[in-house]
């Protein structure tokens, strides 16, 4: 979550928001957020709604929710899924910025 | 459980932020690429 908040102005800059999506509720997510001065919009999920429509996996051995990140393009296409093996297993930025870049790139063509 | 398959339409949630505003993907729609990130939680 710091990676994402030290980027966050290149995530911006690619024009992204970052919906961060957890099992906890409100009154964390608000707690966390203020704490640590996150930008981005944070949706708590009680009741694991959109966590099981995305597919997030669980480990019981490691006993919780793996990590994963989806990025959706302007037309709503799923266009890198990452689903974490461990909790470290979190994919760079650049390569999400990489990726924004290329994607805005092909609408730019595409809208030429 | 499903997995979202690369190259195919996210489906559609309707959540609301920490601070009760309502938030669904389909808002970002045609103006804003956006970054899901699922995460275990904070504690």
């Amino acid at each position: 979550m710091a990676q994402l908040r030290q980027d966050f102005s290149a995530f911006v800059a690619q024009e992204a928001v970052i919906l961060v999506v957890g099992p906890e509720g409100p009154a964390t997510f608000k707690d966390y957020w203020q704490k640590h001065s996150l930008p981005f919009v944070g949706l708590p999920d009680l009741s694991h709604q959109v966590l099981k429509l995305f597919g997030q996996q669980v480990s019981l051995f490691r006993m919780g929710r793996m990590p994963a990140q989806v990025v959706v393009d302007k037309q709503g296409c799923a266009r890198f899924v990452h689903y974490g093996d461990s909790m470290s297993d979190i994919p760079d930025n650049q390569e999400l910025l990489g990726l924004l870049a290329d994607l805005n790139r092909e609408q730019l063509k595409e809208a030429v | 459980m499903p997995k979202v398959e690369i190259n195919t339409q996210a489906p559609d949630f309707s959540l609301a932020d920490f601070n009760g505003q309502t938030v669904r993907l389909t808002d970002f729609r045609g103006g804003k690429n956006v970054v899901l990130v699922f995460n275990r939680g904070f504690t």
